[in-house]
């Protein structure tokens, strides 16, 4: 009985107490907006958010900013669902294509008002980056992190690299390179792949395959689509080789894409539990999270420089016009930025931008943020920063990375003409089609809904 | 004296309970109405309602985003699905091949583990809670133990085949496999129909189990010209119930393969495929219609079910009912 007194009177203490330490309650002369804020930074970088979030409460104490994050499994539907409810967060983390995809059919406000009233500098950030989130002329969000460093770059083993006989601080700059190591280091049997040397995806052979598919593509010197994104150009004859070299990579080395499928079942880089923890993988191509991921997964492994290394991501050395690359704005989960839904009153929208102001350009919020991750931001100032060097070991490859990006164009179609993209490379991988019968049925599905959406897109507009 | 005092003392209860049961039975049909109110206002608001919304927006251009009334194209998405949807066919090959084993499987297992239960043996009770216990298992952790149970490389499966010198499996990522393996998924759940089984089994007399034994049947001839033919009602519900909740098959999917339904779709079954075009294209007026067609399925083969059920399913000597 006793015991339960005190520990309702410690509860209600408790209670009263977090209130008053609440800096948006203890501050705000007028009305608090509380903002929910849906998103996707989870595993360590959840409580980066959260002193992000403080930082901008203090500045702005009648916004109380709810952080919501969101598992990954799902994470379109459950975007996608939210933002078309009546009752939306106040403001959410969407990828390009979602955010083109909601600015179309006009579930989020396009923000130039905001920018206009507010004075805020878009010059801070790389042409490049704030230039992907502009759709028909109208700007929907600023980004963060980065668009660019999702594909170009590769990290590698350099212990596994070693015990096969090769030059750990000599990676492969080309294809045939990779596929060489690739081979002598591959070690499988019946049950699968014990030690993986590289794999044409970068988990899995089958989820995200059109990206990989793409992100190869530019390093043959490829293109997936024309740059006013009108005409689909991925069926090329470097296109027809670069799938043709990937299903050559997963089925005669890795032994077939379900040999890829079961290596990474079940396993998360943020989590820990990837097989690369386990020196069980010797390339890997990730986004530059992977900085933050490692760092905090593996510490000691981390900080020891000799067992691992960046490289950018080898380009086929038969095409004399080849080189390394990567992309930026085609992937589903990249080029992110903080939107606002429509449905919102103007007080809302009105705390929503300051919120996705303050991610974007202060230097306590993206800034700082992904400093605390190793990884680059959009706004050009912030990765001047000479501590990169110290926090991140290969700072320098992951600034040349950023530079050979090249942004590709897409539409609010984008994720069904993925999914068609996709289906078809898989059926490459498991021999239903050749490479070039996969593309060029691809190119004829995706060309047709291309047209027809560019056609409504036209009449709409003109 | 006391006799005149209990009947003083029992007259007005009497009084009171006649008159109660007079008002009850004048207003019996209102009463039956009242106790089955609350299942009919639930069917009205939670199926009967959604189910005709869903007819009306299977005729609209629904879609994210779509402000006040979505706009009618009458039989335009029933169209597409017949001639521009190559996942409808896919879909619906991948869940009556799963139906054509699964529903079979489960009733012939239920029904043999219920005839194993129905035995006198000692600690009986036992048994049956320990083959209970996996229906009451939720379904994901199931499926999330079967994933585990799954894995090519450390699941227990091909752990066993290895050990008994076959070659393993690959479960999740061949699109030979993954049909079997949801297969093998289903038999978790048979505990709800062995049940009824069980009780099936034991509602049938046991004079005539005797009465074969007098004339020399054997085990084998009970269970084949009594058992068999007096559970025939319980099958056909089993079947019935087997086949509606199979052609709905979509979580133990959903969580093992993803919305694509693995390798080459292998697994994308017909549900998935109203799930994806509901919140992955967000074409929620084509997904109504593509349920639609999934409803009307399972009412023919319901119709057609029940229609032909006289043919094979015993239930009893009608005529002597009758006469």
């Amino acid at each position: 009985m006793k015991h339960s007194l005190m520990l309702r009177i410690a509860i209600a203490l408790g209670i009263l107490l977090s209130f008053g330490l609440m800096p948006a309650a203890a501050d705000c002369d007028g009305e608090i907006i509380e903002l929910e804020f849906m998103n996707w930074w989870g595993a360590a970088r959840e409580a980066y958010m959260d002193e992000l979030i403080g930082h901008f409460q203090e500045e702005n104490p009648c916004v109380r900013v709810i952080n919501q994050v969101q598992p990954w499994d799902n994470r379109a539907e459950l975007l996608a669902t939210a933002a078309a409810s009546s009752n939306p967060p106040g403001i959410i983390m969407s990828t390009r294509p979602e955010t083109y995809q909601f600015a179309i059919n006009g579930l989020i406000i396009p923000i130039d008002a905001y920018v206009e009233a507010h004075g805020t500098d878009l010059g801070v950030f790389y042409d490049g980056e704030i230039g992907l989130q502009y759709w028909n002329g109208e700007l929907y969000g600023l980004p963060m992190p980065t668009a660019g460093g999702l594909t170009g770059l590769m990290i590698y083993n350099k212990n596994l690299l070693r015990d096969a006989g090769f030059d750990p601080e000599d990676p492969p700059d080309t294809w045939q390179e990779l596929e060489e190591m690739a081979a002598a280091i591959t070690v499988a049997d019946p049950m699968g792949i014990d030690v993986l040397g590289a794999a044409a995806g970068s988990t899995s052979a089958t989820a995200g395959a059109d990206a990989e598919f793409v992100a190869w593509l530019y390093t043959n010197n490829g293109k997936y689509v024309s740059d006013d994104g009108r005409t689909l150009l991925f069926n090329s004859p470097e296109g027809v080789e670069t799938l043709e070299w990937m299903v050559n990579l997963t089925n005669n080395i890795n032994g077939g894409t379900e040999n890829i499928i079961d290596f990474f079942q079940d396993t998360s880089f943020s989590q820990g539990d990837h097989p690369w923890y386990d020196d069980q993988q010797a390339f890997l191509h990730i986004n530059t999270s992977f900085f933050g991921h490692f760092n905090v997964a593996d510490p000691d492994g981390y900080a020891d420089t000799d067992s691992w290394g960046t490289m950018l991501r080898p380009y086929n050395g038969d095409n004399p016009d080849a080189h390394s690359a990567g992309t930026t704005g085609y992937n589903y989960s990249g080029a992110w930025a903080y939107t606002i839904p429509a449905v919102h009153p103007p007080e809302m929208q009105e705390a929503a931008f300051k919120f996705a102001e303050f991610i974007g350009v202060h230097p306590q919020g993206g800034c700082a943020f992904l400093f605390r991750q190793s990884r680059p931001s959009p706004v050009k100032e912030c990765n001047e920063n000479p501590a990169y060097y110290d926090v991140n070991p290969y700072w320098s490859v992951v600034l040349e990375g950023l530079a050979l990006d090249t942004p590709v164009q897409i539409t609010p179609i984008q994720g069904q003409l993925a999914e068609i993209l996709s289906n078809n490379i898989e059926e490459a991988y498991f021999g239903v089609k050749s490479p070039a019968d996969a593309l060029n049925d691809a190119h004829a599905e995706m060309q047709k809904l291309l047209d027809e959406f560019w056609a409504e897109f036209d009449a709409d507009n003109m | 004296m006391q006799a005149s005092l209990k009947s003083q003392h029992t007259q007005p209860e009497a009084t009171w309970k006649s008159r109660f049961q007079e008002w009850w039975f004048r207003n019996r049909a209102l009463i039956g109405f009242a106790f089955i109110f609350p299942w009919f206002a639930g069917f009205i608001i939670f199926d009967a309602a959604p189910f005709i919304y869903n007819l009306y927006l299977s005729f609209t251009d629904y879609q994210i985003g779509t402000v006040g009334t979505p706009p009618w194209i009458g039989f335009e998405n029933y169209i597409k699905i017949f001639t521009e949807d190559k996942f409808f066919g896919k879909s619906m090959y991948n869940t009556v091949y799963y139906l054509g084993f699964s529903v079979p499987l489960r009733l012939i297992f239920a029904f043999l583990i219920a005839l194993i239960l129905n035995l006198r043996v000692r600690g009986m009770e036992l048994y049956r809670t320990l083959f209970y216990v996996p229906s009451v298992v939720p379904l994901v952790a199931a499926t999330v133990i079967f994933a585990g149970f799954l894995n090519t490389r450390y699941g227990f499966l091909n752990q066993f085949l290895v050990l008994i010198g076959a070659m393993p499996v690959r479960w999740l990522s061949s699109p030979d496999a993954i049909k079997p393996s949801l297969i093998l998924l289903s038999l978790w759940g048979f505990g709800g129909q062995m049940i009824i089984f069980l009780a099936g089994l034991q509602g049938i007399p046991e004079d005539l189990y005797e009465a074969a034994a007098i004339d020399g049947g054997t085990g084998w001839h009970r269970l084949l010209y009594i058992t068999i033919p007096l559970m025939t009602p319980t099958i056909f519900f089993n079947l019935l119930l087997g086949l509606i909740g199979g052609f709905q098959i979509f979580e133990q999917v959903f969580i093992l393969l993803g919305t694509n339904g693995g390798p080459l779709q292998a697994g994308l079954v017909y549900m998935l495929h109203v799930y994806n075009k509901a919140f992955r294209d967000f074409e929620f007026g084509y997904s109504a219609a593509l349920s639609v067609i999934l409803f009307l399925i399972i009412f023919v083969l319901t119709l057609m079910l029940v229609f032909t059920s006289n043919r094979w399913v015993f239930y009893g000597d009608a005529q002597d009912d009758d006469g």
